[in-house]
């Protein structure tokens, strides 16, 4: 079954009334199964940002997507989908930053202010190149996510940056969360440190990437940070800081979808979303604060 | 005494020889023609001042710095497994983490949000159980005092079971019980055989516990029993600044 079949079906549905009148519209079904592939990576993937630390570094990738699609256009790619400039520009972003973390000793986040500033300044430059050549109103939609252009390529981008992400990042979680806790002990345990924090660093870009078209370039690293910030206030266990974490991003990403629409707000998705997820996390913080089982734990 | 107690030590762990390992970093000369043997199966201690080279000789050994000179780990059979202790965790101590989560993290392939895997359990309970950890299994890693996160770290040295282990500072942060539950430990990797290699400040503790202790100061300045070296003399040239040139006592 395909994406086409599973949206006609809905849409069906939604025509004959068993499911919100805003689902007949083929865009909407479009965006929110877009919903449904990434929401839960970014909040399972989100767990291991956090532990990491590497919050700074997926907001540094968001940013750097916008030079890509910069790139992308002006390279000839389609403006709706410019996927070999944006995958290739962010994983080169993402690879050269880790390699000159590893070569230079910097701090991390000395590092991703320095790619981030000098990033941001060539796509700027490009974009004023671009803006002579192309509707800028274009550009808007890269920044903050629109639902209304994720078409079947989109989702099975989504589809298989989803899959390819958790055929790697789960059988691998243990390692590189211990590979953070103490790379010596990591290494002794059999863990290839190095290669797996590339292999984290190329994660974390690709789901970036991927889910750019719905929540936009500068917002889509705070969906990889705020489910996994808000689990982590409720949670007494890894188990509850995942599965929270996942149910928080899903929900999220998926009302940030539907309810501009439902309501007819002029609101675009990545906005919509990351004000839930935010949301969640002030609700999060405040049961931390108020309820006495959470109360006193160490945040 | 029992058939246990008399029968000789299987040696499972392995015989090391450290021969004229020299290790510089950048201009700073770390490790100095550094040449002595472990026995294997025996308590092995490493003293000496900070920055003496002890934490970048065991790196050395775990194969993570590049040296010059020879290395030989000496395996009775094919090579067993190494196990590390570290001092510490570099860990957020707010991270929803239990002990349990963490055993489950250093253990197994199974993610450890999924829980326990039904292969390593046994083992992880038994580690727990033998560092006095079982009834905190479920405790926050980060709410754990200094003691206790130490003992979860002897823990998890123990899964799966090392022929060769490897402890940095293990007693640092360790309460009375829990230097009880140390000194068990080391009479069970003794009677099991297992070389043990344990960077340690605690002299007194090397005194008692160790079979033979290595002083080094960027060179080695000595090797012997600890009721040979363990003297005002040595230490005081041990723990100066410059320590003249000696030989081994080996």
């Amino acid at each position: 079954m395909s994406f086409e079949d599973i949206r006609l079906a809905i849409q069906a549905w939604a025509s004959a009334g068993y499911l919100p009148e805003a689902l007949a519209y083929g865009f909407v079904v479009n965006a929110l199964l877009a919903g449904l592939l990434i929401g839960p990576v970014l909040g399972g993937l989100g767990t291991l940002v956090v532990v990491k630390r590497f919050a700074f570094f997926s907001e540094a990738v968001g940013h750097a997507a916008l030079t890509g699609v910069a790139i992308g256009i002006l390279l000839g790619e389609p403006y709706t989908g410019p996927y070999g400039s944006l995958f290739g520009y962010c994983l080169l972003f993402g690879i050269l930053l880790n390699y000159l973390r590893n070569r230079t000793g910097l701090a991390p986040d000395t590092l991703i202010g320095v790619f981030l500033s000098v990033s941001l300044a060539v796509g700027a430059s490009l974009l004023l190149v671009l803006a002579g050549k192309i509707n800028i109103h274009i550009l808007e939609n890269v920044l903050f996510g629109s639902v209304l252009t994720v078409n079947a390529q989109d989702l099975a981008v989504l589809a298989l940056v989803s899959l390819l992400v958790l055929g790697l990042a789960l059988p691998l979680y243990n390692r590189i969360m211990l590979a953070s806790f103490n790379p010596q002990l990591a290494s002794v345990r059999g863990v290839a440190v190095k290669p797996l924090d590339y292999l984290f660093v190329m994660l974390v870009s690709l789901v970036t990437v991927a889910a750019v078209k719905v929540i936009g370039a500068i917002l889509v690293g705070a969906l990889l940070v705020i489910p996994a910030a808000a689990a982590r206030l409720l949670s007494q266990s890894l188990k509850g800081f995942f599965w929270l974490s996942v149910l928080i991003a899903t929900c999220s990403t998926l009302a940030g979808i539907f309810l501009p629409i439902a309501l007819e707000l002029p609101v675009p998705s990545g906005a919509a979303i990351i004000m839930v997820a935010g949301l969640a996390f002030a609700t999060a913080a405040i049961a931390r604060g108020t309820l006495p089982s959470l109360k006193g734990n160490l945040g | 005494m029992t058939a246990l107690e008399t029968a000789p030590p299987r040696l499972q762990g392995p015989g090391i020889e450290f021969s004229g390992i020299d290790l510089n970093l950048g201009r700073t000369r770390i490790l100095d023609k550094v040449s002595f043997q472990v026995r294997a199966g025996s308590v092995h201690a490493l003293v000496g001042p900070n920055g003496g080279g002890k934490s970048s000789l065991i790196k050395t050994l775990l194969g993570q710095m590049p040296h010059q000179g020879e290395l030989r780990l000496h395996w009775p059979a094919s090579p067993g497994t190494i196990g590390y202790v570290p001092q510490a965790l570099e860990f957020d101590r707010g991270l929803p983490m239990t002990v349990d989560d963490f055993m489950a993290a250093m253990c197994q392939r199974r993610p450890a949000f999924l829980g326990l895997s039904r292969r390593h359990a046994p083992a992880i309970e038994q580690a727990l159980a033998r560092v006095g950890m079982l009834d905190k299994r479920k405790r926050r890693m980060g709410a754990l005092s200094g003691g206790e996160r130490q003992r979860v770290l002897l823990a998890q040295g123990l899964v799966p079971e090392a022929q060769l282990l490897v402890l940095d500072e293990p007693m640092s942060a360790l309460d009375e019980p829990g230097v009880q539950v140390f000194e068990q430990l080391l009479r069970d990797w003794r009677q099991a055989g297992t070389t043990v290699l344990w960077i340690e400040h605690d002299l007194q503790a090397v005194g008692r516990l160790a079979d033979r202790v290595t002083g080094l100061n960027r060179r080695v300045l000595f090797d012997d029993t600890p009721q040979q070296v363990l003297t005002p003399e040595r230490l005081l040239e041990l723990f100066s600044s410059h320590p003249r040139q000696q030989e081994a006592s080996s």
